[in-house]
């Protein structure tokens, strides 16, 4: 990413704005509507605030395509004077620290601004202010792309009377609704299903869509960890050198990676052959590259821990698919954390069925990367490859089949198959870890089916000898002058001794 | 037996079923079984019998809830006719006991089931009453459409009326219901010719024949009911009369005459009283399309249908006679069915030559 420096931002853009996902007017649409909930979201349950996200699109002049993006949530807020610089300055990143996030450095925000400049040369407006902050601030924003920096077109302040907090972002871009409409509303009810403690209201110029909060338990905010050794660049190291000019390798070491204490960075060092106690600011340029490969190929590091991970957890996904999906059934897990190359990962899946989803030849998948909906490209996706090679009939489904896979994968770096990040690639590791997933969810859904299977079993057997009660009990109180509701009544006796249960328990049960 | 009779019966056997119910045992019918397994051959008496077999129809069992129901349904009608002193037919109880049960079960669904189908289903229960409480549908006052036709040199008394069945000219004297309300006054025949096909009847009266051959002429459109069984057996009992049967040349015409002289496998509880043991076979065998010279134009290659046929018959134990298994085999070798009317092949009058050739050289099956 640093090697773009020296390009002017508006050229950066201009070349990638594919990367960035602004193909077209419909894409950019959906990927701002993306991009401002999801840090909506990183600003609030990061911080374990419960998150209350309002977005709206408007129609600002049909002949020209141009609407307005609104999104305002109720996080920590950005500090009055850092405001230009987050909106304002690409690549304006804080010190390097891995911890899981929805967007990365917020970049896709100044690609926001970037993309409503280069349309409709409209500023960003936006406001915030932090938690307890006794201002609330307002800016209207461009970047200057000469320069690579803010350009403040307007700036106010107001009396905090109410202590609100939180962002509101406004930007007016080229969109095209109608084409996006379909997309947006899907991401924001599947975001819901891996949120459901969140709280979304969407307006948009012919649809509203308001998905409640069903929870108020939030999973653990992850902590900020270091990086793992295996996971170094030289250009990372160049940067913490930069940082530590002072410290002797063996400082740099311990002191600024996940599970790197001096025991463990003596051991590497002498596999290396490097000297513990030379210091850093005196390795050359090369020295720094052979440094980054070494670290990379040493064996003898311990494991990525995954403090930094947030999953959802088997409870929520359960929750939020039983409601978003309107499921009959769903079953849950999160497995252990594992890791590749230094990455630290855990895969959660859930198994929905029945209810609302329809019978289809193959699973519908809802995928997931560190809580984003995936929308596109998914027939690439390593997920699609697991549900789709699953042994499903091993676990009584048979296609048609109401069934729903999610698939979840939350990491410090995901594998994205490409830049468009919208799938994720086949990594052996993650792809064993689904498989399990799938297996274990699938179990729990297998045992469900078979004791639907005999509760049904029972209610037509139940059914079948039943109906005939009333007209056997009239029958034979005509032949016989016994009491037709006393043979009706035994004779309905006789059915629950024999299907074991009463129709109650029955009822109850199916 | 009289109705008041059959009805204490139906009606102890329905109070059997009530009391194990209120008992909160599993109701059960015993009912002796009409099928092929328990229908017994009678060497001695050559007829079939009801065997020892019995099933236990269950309320309990899935598939056998629908049949009590419906047993039970049918008991309650037959007892309602007697207590009303109305006679209904067959058809009149399947229509009146055939309705929609509508059953809202405990989760709302709503199942509608009619309480039988097809007129066979009425039918099998009232055979199944018949042979569970020992009484016959006639006895009960229930009777069936009679198909039996009459003519020839018989007199008979029907409700006080004398009716000569020689003097209905192109018509047919028509058997009642139930035939032994019938008195046989006189008969001045040499021997009874049952005929399995109304046309052939229609024919023969026509043409006289019955006049000529001194002989009473009796159908029933194709398989026999109980009322002609039970003339044509009076006749052979009560007067000595000679039976021959003339039918088709396929394993369906043979099975028919096995019914008039053996009985059937379904209603083998009432070949005491229907079946005529005597009974002669004159229709036409395999063998007879080359005995008789039948034009290629008139033998029809056999269905599949008549093959399996053919091969139940074999196995049945009252066609295991040399003649039978002969013709049978010869049948299932060449796969050609004659009907009577291929007679025709030598003119319209040889249908006379060949019974008078079948009868007087004895050319016949026992």
């Amino acid at each position: 990413m640093y090697h773009y420096e020296a390009l002017p931002a508006a050229e950066w853009f201009r070349r990638n704005r594919e990367l960035a996902g602004f193909h077209n007017p419909a894409r950019a649409l959906y990927q701002t509507v993306r991009e401002l909930v999801e840090n909506a979201l990183d600003a609030t349950e990061t911080y374990g605030i419960l998150p209350t996200v309002y977005v709206r699109i408007g129609v600002v002049d049909e002949q020209r395509g141009w609407v307005s993006v609104y999104a305002e949530d109720n996080g920590i807020g950005i500090p009055g004077g850092e405001i230009p610089n987050v909106l304002g300055r690409v690549f304006y990143s804080s010190k390097y620290r891995v911890r899981q996030h929805r967007g990365i450095f917020g970049l896709g925000l100044k690609m926001i601004v970037l993309y409503a400049q280069s349309t409709t040369n409209r500023p960003v407006y936006v406001r915030s202010a932090t938690l307890k902050s006794d201002k609330i601030y307002e800016y209207a924003i461009m970047i200057d792309t000469n320069s690579n920096s803010p350009a403040v077109l307007h700036r106010q302040e107001y009396p905090n009377k109410y202590k609100w907090h939180g962002t509101a972002i406004k930007v007016c871009i080229e969109g095209n609704w109608h084409a996006a409409k379909r997309r947006i509303e899907e991401y924001l009810r599947r975001t819901a299903i891996v949120a459901p403690y969140a709280e979304i209201i969407f307006r948009g110029p012919d649809v509203s869509l308001r998905l409640g909060r069903r929870t108020t338990k939030m999973p653990p905010p992850p902590e900020e960890g270091l990086p793992h050794p295996k996971t170094v660049d030289a250009d990372m190291l160049k940067q913490m050198v930069r940082e530590n000019g002072s410290a002797t390798l063996l400082e740099l070491l311990a002191g600024n990676f996940d599970g790197v204490g001096r025991e463990t960075a003596r051991a590497f060092a002498a596999w290396a052959g490097l000297a513990p106690d030379a210091r850093v600011s005196e390795l050359s340029q090369d020295d720094l590259v052979r440094l980054a490969e070494r670290m990379r190929q040493y064996e003898g590091w311990r494991r990525p821990r995954a403090v930094s991970l947030s999953p959802a957890g088997a409870e929520l996904l359960e929750l939020g698919a039983r409601a978003i999906l309107g499921a009959e059934a769903v079953f849950a897990v999160t497995r252990k954390p594992e890791s590749y190359g230094g990455h630290p990962f855990i895969v959660e899946a859930a198994v929905a069925w029945g209810g609302q989803i329809p019978p289809a030849e193959r699973p519908l998948l809802l995928r997931y990367a560190n809580k984003i909906p995936l929308l596109y490209d998914e027939g690439v996706d390593v997920a699609r490859k697991v549900a789709d090679e699953f042994s499903w009939q091993n676990y009584r489904v048979r296609f048609p089949a109401p069934l729903a896979v999610i698939v979840h994968v939350c990491s410090t770096k995901i594998p994205y198959v490409s830049a468009g990040k919208e799938a994720i690639a086949d990594i052996p590791e993650i792809e064993r870890e689904i498989r399990l997933a799938l297996r274990d969810a699938a179990k729990k859904l297998r045992a469900y089916l078979a004791r639907r299977e005999r509760e049904a079993e029972l209610v037509e057997k139940y059914v079948s000898l039943a109906k005939y009660v009333d007209e056997i009990a009239h029958s034979l109180a005509v032949v016989t002058g016994a009491s037709r509701a006393r043979l009706a009544e035994s004779l309905h006796r006789l059915i629950e001794r024999k299907i074991g249960m009463t129709a109650e328990e029955l009822l109850r049960r199916a | 037996m009289d109705r008041a009779e059959v009805l204490r019966r139906l009606e102890e056997w329905g109070a059997r079923l009530a009391k194990s119910i209120l008992e909160l045992e599993e109701p059960a019918m015993e009912i002796p079984a009409r099928t092929l397994s328990n229908t017994v051959w009678d060497e001695r008496a050559r007829m079939l019998r009801l065997g020892p077999e019995r099933i236990r129809r269950r309320f309990l069992d899935v598939k056998e809830a629908r049949k009590f129901m419906q047993t039970v349904l049918m008991l309650r009608l037959i007892a309602e006719a007697i207590r009303e002193g109305v006679y209904p037919t067959i058809r009149d109880l399947y229509y009146n006991g055939k309705h929609t049960i509508i059953y809202r079960d405990p989760w709302g669904r709503t199942h509608s089931e009619n309480t039988w189908e097809e007129q066979d289903e009425s039918n099998a229960v009232i055979e199944d009453i018949e042979v569970a409480v020992n009484a016959l549908r006639e006895e009960m006052g229930v009777s069936a459409d009679v198909k039996g036709k009459v003519v020839g040199p018989v007199v008979i008394r029907s409700q006080g009326y004398e009716l000569d069945a020689s003097k209905f000219g192109e018509t047919a004297l028509s058997l009642p219901v139930n035939v032994d309300a019938l008195e046989i006054v006189k008969v001045e025949a040499s021997y009874v010719l049952v005929v399995e096909k109304d046309a052939i009847f229609q024919r023969l009266v026509r043409e006289r024949f019955w006049s000529q051959e001194g002989a009473v002429i009796i159908t029933a459109k194709g398989m026999p009911d109980r009322a002609t069984r039970r003339f044509v057996r009076r006749l052979s009992e009560e007067f000595k009369l000679p039976v021959y049967v003339l039918t088709d040349g396929d394993p369906y015409g043979w099975y028919i005459y096995s019914v008039y002289k053996s009985g059937s496998i379904k209603l083998s509880y009432e070949s005491e009283r229907l079946a005529t043991p005597g009974a002669k076979f004159i229709g036409l065998t395999a063998s007879d399309i080359d005995e008789y010279k039948i034009s290629d134009n008139y033998v029809i290659a056999a269905t599949e249908r008549d093959v399996k046929r053919a091969r139940e018959l074999l196995r049945y134990p009252w066609f295991q006679r040399p003649e039978w298994a002969r013709e049978i085999n010869l049948f299932l070798k060449r796969r050609k069915k004659v009907e009577i009317e291929a007679l025709s092949t030598h003119g319209l009058k040889f249908l006379h030559d060949y019974i008078r050739d079948k009868i007087r050289r004895g050319k016949f099956i026992d």
